[in-house]
């Protein structure tokens, strides 16, 4: 209970302190401070006097502690301000140590009291009332008596008890349980005072009693006036300033959302519109008819017959729908007209096709063919459509074969013979197959031309000096190659390594060299062409067999008869007809390899291509062997092409010669031969390079130069410096043009005469004088004049100016970001419509005619915010009309 | 072995109806159209000329009053009505569609000096120097059955006081409005006296402007160059603002409660925010006369000014200068502006007695828009905008022609202006470095602040 005990004392609450008082009738016995004002202790003293009096005739406990209850809830403040107090001071310990002495005490009292006491009535029990009682009853006049007591005993003056009494006094003081009811010895010694020292007294020797003590002496000297009021400026003044805290503080509300709607890429204003007409009907029932037209509707919509025969089954409705007799008539007479009208148009045919002159219709054909003609020259619509007409003409002939005299007719005349009818009879015939070969020729003109060629080849192969024909077609295409060789080769390649000085150098060389060979090749090829005529006759038994080709075959039983000629065949893998311009001396020989290559052939064709692979590597041994003037000279011929070619080539070499073989095999006539030709002179120039090379490297091996051999050799020709000066001189002159020096014009400025003795006049003079030294400052102002290696060019493109902003503008930080910001066009060129609505909305959108009402509060998640927005233009982006949510500015209406 | 082959379903390419367009394929690759920057460009310029050909702000005069306009009034709820005060008493109601006086109300003995309605369109508040306030009813517009011309109204309340009085403003949304005179009173649409009086020092008040966001917080301007704030949460004002010149009015930012815009004497308008009221934080500078009366476009984002020097100005709620001057031959002095509810008109009362209607953007296209010309103006529009930095694009925008009068005096203000900045700039440099010290107009302006 003890402990308990403060515990309820400090909660307010009248029902604890109720329960407490009720359950611990002892504990009610523990002290509370006696920390009260003045005036408070008076008038406890007198409640307290007066207490005993009224509690007199009420021994019961139960009523005591109501009682007491009822005085505690009346004097709550007294025990608030206790309560404060002993928080203040910690007096916790001390009430522990009064309560011992509480038990210990009463009974010297009660034992001095008792004989003193008059008005010891109260219950014996109740420790308090008890020590009220006791207490109360110690007056003054008591302790007077008691000393007069002493003194007639002991016989001793009062004096010598005044220690005794005045120790005892204190004594008192402190054993007597503080409260309200138990004021101390001071105020009972009549100058009703409670000091602060009387406070301290107890605590002496306690921990912190010292500080305390200091406290309070200091408070004691510095006592502090309390302040006057403010002066109603002033006050006014502080409650401004707290009230602009306050009002500040309550609007920071608005700003997330105010941020929000600043920072959102468009404001919405449009939304909440009241139209006040909901429906089109709600619409429609106010308008009333104005025109006249609007009248008649009305009219007739709101006929009472009309509606009425609505509202029924609606049979009435179709009786009202009559016909009037004008309008019956009026559709009849348009009728009848039309028709009218088409039935002349038909009699006008039938007329026309009536009539039997043939020169009508031959007049009438021809005109018709001549409309036709003339439309298909003019509409190619038209021309297709005839086309299209043509060609199914045609493929109904080949599918019917109508007029190839299968008809039954034509078979009984054939079958009668011809010779046998008469003349129209045959005509007819004969104009019959005419009509079917005019269709299937048109067929043929349709295919394409190889066929043609086909037929006119077979006729070639029946020539006797075809082969002849052709050695002499190689010979001179062998002739206009070299021309060719000679005549275009001067293009030196600009780029890569071959543009280089040196480079360029040695190729001129070589060409030199080539182009030397390539007129002896002339020559030779002159020759050539006059043997192979001597030599017609010796071609006849060859027939039909030319391809060159075929001299693949050859190339194995002639290697050991002539290395030279071998090398040839082998080398150029697909130049036989270069063969042919070679071996001039042998001419004969070679139409004999033919002939044998006609016999191997068949043969031959799996070998070739082995062959031909081991021909080049021996070819190449060959070369190597024997670089003899012809080599060099085959190979110069074509060295100036490039070495990328000569590398292709080598590959080419034996994609080609697959190629070809093939071809010999499927069509030995000579129309293939010739298309090889064609084909073989492409490939030709390539696998004369791949002899390049080789021929090349024995004869005069390349040695690489050391490094500023090279250097010096690559920049021989040209002075950088000096190129760089005269492009800057006339950058200079272009953009600070030099003043053009006055021309002399007789008669211009001055008179003649004047002009012949004194020369121009001084004027001019003064003017290019003038202008020049213009031009020197501004050569001089210039930002590259003290820069010798340096052009900065100070033309100002005017045009170019007024695309460009002087300043970077102002919410831009960075050049880029301003570049950036125009980057994306946002016209519909350049974008789908879904995409456009979101580039070109504007900051604002708002409806013409709809208020707009201040903002109004909500709350705005300013962490949220970034997904909102995402979401919102997602949204945007899906539904037009969900796009709210970027910058929502609610525009609710007022109720 | 499969082939390929472009298909296309009937379904997707068939019209519903024969006047629909067909379905156009396009490329969008930007590679293909390398030109887009500059064709863009060419129509950004073209926009802003069709701009300027387009411009025809001013819509009509509303004329009827014989003595200038001193104040006006929109309904709020009600987009075609404005009051009109002038300086004979006479107070109007003016449809704005016919451009003609819808009522009267008569009965003010000296000059209309404030007008306001409630939020709900219903009571029109006047107050004028015979020191009265009166209440009246606003006849309620049908479609129907239009307001008979010519009809005058009687007040519902008069309430006299001692002193004349410059200005009212009513509270949105509530029962309350606030008249300025010798004092700041709060009065009840119910009440014969006014429910609360504020006095902090003793000049008179010359406008009174009710937040319309926050409702509770009204600012007012005096005679003493002040700039004051009340709060009647706390029923107490809560600061003001001493500047080097007068504060003609006030407006409040509608969209942004903490901020409020002052047309101030000294040609510019000042933009402050409740929160930090000792500096401005924009300077608003264009006119060239005193400027008389403000007013923010319900979007928050601009607002409309109007001056002693004849000509009404619009600019942005953030931007130093104007974006659109309108002045006519015959408008003089103007005393008050209004922005329409919705935004999109600009009303100004003028010395001349009239009322003139502006369109808010000068080129906008009236009547009906279709879709497609909606979306080319909207291009139009974003164009111009993107290329607004450039400077051809830029004077084409920003040239407007002036008055010769306003033209030599904004002349004659900038080279005062440059004047004294450069005097400044030599004081700056002839002086120990740090002792002269060049304040922002922003802060210049500003005198002092008091608690």
């Amino acid at each position: 209970m003890v402990v308990k005990k403060p515990k309820n004392w400090n909660s307010q609450k009248p029902e604890n302190t109720r329960r407490f008082i009720a359950s611990g009738k002892d504990g009610r016995k523990k002290p509370s401070g006696p920390r009260l004002p003045n005036t408070m202790k008076k008038v406890l003293d007198r409640l307290n006097t007066r207490s005993p009096v009224d509690s007199d005739g009420e021994e019961n406990e139960v009523k005591i502690d109501t009682e007491e209850n009822s005085e505690s809830v009346g004097n709550d403040i007294y025990e608030y301000e206790e309560e404060v107090a002993q928080e203040e001071l910690g007096k916790n310990r001390r009430f522990d140590s009064v309560e011992n002495l509480n038990y210990e005490l009463p009974d010297d009292f009660e034992d001095e009291d008792i004989p003193s006491d008059d008005e010891d009535t109260d219950d014996d029990g109740d420790k308090d009332d008890q020590a009220k009682t006791g207490f109360n009853a110690e007056s003054e006049e008591d302790l007077g008596r008691h000393a007069r007591m002493l003194q007639g005993i002991t016989g001793m003056p009062i004096e010598a008890f005044e220690g005794i009494k005045k120790s005892k006094g204190n004594m008192v003081s402190v054993t007597r349980p503080e409260s309200e009811f138990n004021p101390s010895h001071n105020v009972l010694d009549g100058d009703n005072q409670i000091t602060i020292q009387d406070l301290l007294d107890p605590l002496q020797g306690k921990a912190g009693y010292n500080q305390l003590r200091e406290r309070m002496h200091h408070l004691e000297k510095k006592s502090v006036p309390i302040q006057a009021p403010l002066s109603k400026p002033e006050k006014e003044k502080v409650e401004r300033k707290v009230a602009y805290a306050i009002s500040k503080k309550e609007i920071r509300k608005w700003e997330p959302l105010v941020k929000r709607n600043r920072e959102a890429p468009t404001l919405y204003f449009d939304e909440d519109r009241d139209l006040k007409y909901s429906t089109v009907g709600a619409i429609a029932s106010r308008v009333e008819p104005r025109t006249e037209f609007e009248k008649k509707m009305h009219s007739l919509v709101s006929d009472k017959k009309v509606l009425e025969a609505h509202a029924n089954d609606g049979t009435r409705l179709l009786e009202l729908n009559m016909i009037s007799v004008e309008d019956e008539k009026e559709r009849s007479d348009r009728i009848a007209k039309i028709r009218n009208l088409l039935s002349r148009h038909e009699i006008k045919q039938k007329h026309i096709k009536k009539i039997k002159s043939k020169t009508y219709h031959r007049l009438l054909k021809k005109d018709r063919l001549k409309a036709l003609s003339a439309q298909m020259e003019m509409d190619p619509e038209a021309a297709k459509e005839q086309a299209r007409k043509q060609e199914f003409k045609r493929a109904e002939e080949r599918l019917t074969l109508k007029h190839k005299n299968n008809s039954k007719w034509a078979k009984r005349i054939l079958k009668r013979g011809l010779d046998a009818q008469d003349e129209g009879t045959r005509a007819a015939i004969s104009e019959q197959l005419q009509q079917h070969e005019t269709l299937t020729r048109k067929i043929n003109s349709m295919k394409d031309a190889s066929s043609s060629d086909d037929s006119s080849d077979g006729d070639d192969e029946d020539s006797a000096d075809s082969e002849q024909d052709a050695a002499l077609k190689l010979i001179e295409d062998a002739r206009e190659k070299t021309v060719k060789v000679l005549e275009v080769d001067d293009a030196i390649p600009s780029s890569g390594v071959f543009s280089l000085p040196f480079m360029v150098r040695g190729l001129k060389k070589r060409r030199e060299a080539a182009i030397e060979e390539a007129k002896l090749a002339l020559e030779d090829y002159e020759k050539l062409s006059k043997q192979m005529d001597d030599s017609q006759e010796a071609s006849n038994n060859s027939i039909g067999v030319s391809s060159g080709r075929m001299t693949f075959g050859v190339v194995k039983p002639q290697t050991e008869n002539n290395k030279r000629e071998q090398r040839f065949h082998d080398d150029s893998d697909t130049g036989d007809d270069i063969d042919v311009k070679e071996d001039g001396d042998n001419g004969r020989q070679y139409k004999e390899n033919i002939q044998i290559g006609i016999r191997n052939d068949s043969l031959l064709f799996d070998e070739d291509s082995h062959a031909h692979k081991d021909s080049i590597f021996k070819s190449f041994d060959s070369t190597h062997e024997d670089p003899d003037d012809k080599a060099t000279y085959e190979v110069s011929i074509f060295a100036s092409d490039s070495w990328m070619k000569m590398k292709d080539g080598k590959k080419n070499v034996n994609e080609d010669l697959s190629s070809q073989k093939n071809k010999v095999v499927k069509s030995s006539s000579h129309n293939n031969h010739l298309k090889e030709l064609i084909e073989e002179s492409d490939t030709e120039s390539e696998g004369q390079m791949v002899d390049g090379i080789l021929s090349a490297g024995p004869t005069r091996p390349y040695e690489l130069p050391s490094q500023a051999e090279l250097v010096r050799q690559a920049f021989a020709g040209d002075d950088v410096e000096e190129d760089f000066e005269k492009d800057k001189k006339e950058i200079l002159n272009e953009e600070n043009p030099e003043p053009e020096k006055p021309v002399f014009l007789p008669g211009w400025g001055e008179w003649v005469d004047v002009q012949k003795k004194k020369g121009l006049p001084s004027w001019m003079l003064k003017e290019h004088n003038d202008a020049k030294k213009k031009r020197e400052e501004a050569l001089k102002k210039r930002k590259d004049a003290c820069l010798k290696h340096v052009i900065i060019s100070e033309k100002v493109d005017k045009k170019a100016e007024k695309l460009f902003t002087k300043v970077l503008p102002f919410p831009f930080t960075s050049e880029e970001a301003f570049e950036q910001s125009m980057r994306v066009p946002l016209g519909p060129e350049f974008h789908p419509a879904t995409a456009i609505n979101d580039l070109i909305r504007p900051e604002v959108v708002k409806k013409p005619g709809i208020n707009i009402k201040p903002i109004k509060f909500e709350e705005v998640n300013p962490h949220a915010k970034d997904e909102d927005q995402q979401d919102s233009k997602q949204k945007m982006t899906d539904n037009k009309r969900k796009r709210r949510g970027g910058g929502k500015v609610v525009n609710k209406k007022a109720r | 072995m499969r082939v390929k082959v472009i298909s296309r379903s009937n379904d997707e390419f068939t019209r519903e109806r024969s006047q629909d367009l067909q379905r156009v394929f396009r490329n969008f690759d930007p590679n293909l159209r390398p030109l887009g920057k500059a064709v863009e460009y060419v129509r950004a310029l073209n926009a802003a000329k069709l701009d300027k050909i387009f411009a025809r702000p001013f819509i009509g005069a509303m004329d009827g009053h014989l003595d200038a306009v001193s104040c006006m009034a929109k309904n709020p709820n009600y987009l075609k009505g404005i009051f009109s005060g002038s300086m004979d008493g006479d107070i109007r109601l003016w449809d704005i569609a016919s451009k003609r006086t819808v009522c009267q109300f008569p009965g003010h003995q000296g000059a209309v000096r404030g007008l306001t309605a409630s939020t709900d369109g219903r009571i029109l508040v006047s107050c004028g120097t015979d020191c009265t306030v009166r209440l009246w009813t606003v006849p309620i517009p049908t479609l129907e059955e239009f307001y008979s011309p010519g009809k005058s109204s009687e007040p519902l309340a008069i309430y006299t006081r001692q002193n004349a009085f410059r200005a009212v403003d009513h509270q949105w949304d509530g029962e309350q409005f606030a008249t300025g005179g010798a004092q700041v009173d709060l009065w009840n649409h119910n009440r014969s006296l006014p429910i609360k009086s504020f006095e902090w020092g003793t000049d008179t008040i010359l406008s009174v402007k009710f937040n319309p966001g926050e409702p509770n917080i009204l600012a007012t301007s005096a005679s003493d160059r002040s700039i004051t704030i009340y709060d009647l949460r706390l029923s107490s004002p809560v600061k003001k603002v001493i500047l080097m010149t007068k504060t003609n009015a006030i407006a409040w930012n509608p969209m942004e409660p903490m901020n409020l815009t002052a047309a101030n004497e000294d040609t510019n308008c000042y933009s402050f925010d409740y929160r930090k009221l000792g500096e401005a934080k924009n300077v608003h500078k264009d006119h060239v006369s005193a400027v008389m009366d403000i007013d923010y476009s319900p979007t928050g984002r601009e607002f409309v000014t109007g001056s002693y020097d004849r000509t009404v100005r619009i600019f942005p709620y953030n931007g130093g200068h104007s974006r659109e001057i309108y002045h006519t031959k015959r408008m003089q002095r103007v005393f008050c502006v209004k922005f329409s509810c919705d935004a999109g008109y600009v009303i100004s009362g003028s010395d001349d007695t009239n009322l003139r209607v502006w369109k808010a953007k000068a080129s906008e296209q009236l009547g009906v828009v279709l879709p497609r010309e909606k979306r080319k103006h909207e291009y139009d529009e974003s164009l111009k905008n993107r290329y607004k930095h450039i400077p051809e694009v830029k004077r084409i925008v920003r040239h407007r022609h002036l008055p010769k009068l306003i033209f030599k005096a904004g002349r004659l203000r900038r080279e005062m202006i440059e004047a004294a900045k450069k005097k400044d700039e030599r004081r700056k440099a002839h002086s120990a470095p740090g002792k002269v010290v060049t304040k922002p107009l922003r802060l210049r302006r500003t005198v002092k602040e008091i608690e």
